[in-house]
């Protein structure tokens, strides 16, 4: 995902509810409120609700006129509307209903039509079984069982005679590893749009 | 939480491990929803884990091993190249075998035919003045004057050849006076060969009764 300034002009459009504009901010942010959501709620259709229900209120809150005041701030306001959503989420508290100005935005496109195309990209697949391959059968297994099985981490650790700052350092380097083809394949990506 | 701190800290790696206690995450995730360059790693990190799973749960494919062809192994000559020619050589050594050899054998075999002979006297001394002559290939026959008495129900005759071989006969107690003995006319040489025959007795003693020795003379 290409960065495009957080500025006056991108907060405009999006407001302005320009396509292009919306569809990087939705992909942009996806992720990080997965990520986010996923360490605090369990199922994924209650993540996949409270992510909605974030993109949902931020728009709206863009739209307002005393809506986001700093572009440059754009990300950090997302990160509150997410834990105000997260808030009610343990209160258990009824969603307000949406408006009908809201309606149309409430159906946030998934951006991970966006992000399987990344995902589907061959190269990537490739770089990606690439250094798993080169990785010892240790770390490799390693990195199975904590992401693919979800063990408990310290177990694996134990059984496979290693502490966490090893597991730390292996997911660094694997990712430092696959860093800049991901991102050649991500520039490459936004010039072809 | 500065982007220094979080690099530091290895905050990504240990957001990604629940590591991070709650107070330190939230101020992480603060960081990271305004640093477009954490905010990078993050989704990298995100998808090589999400990617590391599809090749993870993939089924392992095995591998062929193939063989260093330049080294051929015990079995190359099984190969068809090698084999057929190694075959077809066989069938045409047994076809002469059973075509050519084996019924000159049988003609040789089963035809009269003249021996060279010659008689040796176990109680004499000395050689044959005359020597026996024989072509190569040729088998001979020796007759052998038995000892007078015939003491033993058994006898064994040997033939000592002038290279140290020895040819041995067993001879079950005859009446006769002479034993015809007939020797094979492979690998001869020329030379003085010596006959000597011991008698078996009863017990399976092996007693020295006599021997003679005759002169040879191979033929081309």
């Amino acid at each position: 995902m290409q960065f495009h300034a957080f500025d006056s002009v991108y907060l405009e459009q999006l407001r302005a509810g320009d396509y292009r504009t919306q569809e990087h901010f939705v992909s942009y942010f996806s992720e990080l409120i997965r990520l986010k959501l996923g360490k605090r709620l369990h199922s994924r259709p209650e993540i996949e609700d409270a992510r909605q229900e974030t993109f949902t209120r931020v728009l709206s809150a863009l739209r307002r006129d005393d809506g986001v005041r700093q572009p440059e701030r754009l990300g950090a306001f997302v990160n509150s509307v997410c834990n105000n959503v997260l808030l009610e989420h343990y209160r258990s508290a009824s969603q307000e209903a949406p408006g009908a100005e809201e309606e149309a935005a409430a159906n946030i496109p998934d951006p991970a039509l966006s992000a399987v195309d990344i995902i589907a990209n061959r190269e990537i697949q490739r770089k990606v079984r690439h250094i798993l391959d080169e990785l010892p059968e240790k770390d490799r297994r390693l990195i199975k069982e904590v992401f693919l099985d979800e063990r408990d981490k310290d177990e694996v650790c134990r059984d496979l005679g290693v502490d966490r700052e090893y597991l730390r350092v292996l997911l660094h380097r694997a990712k430092k590893s696959f860093k800049s083809l991901y991102l050649k394949k991500m520039k490459e990506r936004a010039l072809q749009e | 939480m500065e982007h220094s701190e979080a690099i530091q800290l290895m905050a990504a790696e240990k957001y990604l491990l629940d590591e991070l206690p709650a107070d330190v995450r939230d101020e992480f995730e603060e960081h990271l929803f305004g640093c477009h360059e954490c905010a990078m790693d993050m989704r990298t990190a995100s998808v090589f884990l999400e990617q590391g799973k599809a090749v993870l749960t993939e089924p392992e494919v095995a591998t062929v091993v193939y063989k260093d062809q330049s080294r051929p192994g015990f079995f190359a000559w099984l190969r068809p190249a090698f084999a057929i020619p190694a075959m077809a050589a066989l069938l045409l050594v047994i076809g002469y075998q059973n075509l050519v050899t084996l019924p000159q054998l049988t003609r040789s075999l089963n035809k009269p035919q003249l021996l060279p002979a010659t008689t040796v006297n176990l109680l004499t001394y000395g050689t044959n003045a005359t020597p026996l002559v024989v072509h190569r290939g040729e088998g001979f026959l020796l007759n052998v004057i038995a000892p007078p008495d015939h003491r033993y129900p058994a006898y064994e005759a040997d033939l000592r050849s002038p290279a140290g071989g020895v040819e041995s006969v067993a001879i079950s107690a005859q009446a006769d006076d002479t034993w015809p003995i007939q020797f094979p006319g492979a690998n001869r040489q020329n030379g003085t060969y010596r006959i000597v025959v011991h008698g078996i007795a009863a017990g399976g003693q092996n007693v020295e009764v006599g021997g003679a020795s005759f002169q040879l003379q191979v033929q081309q």
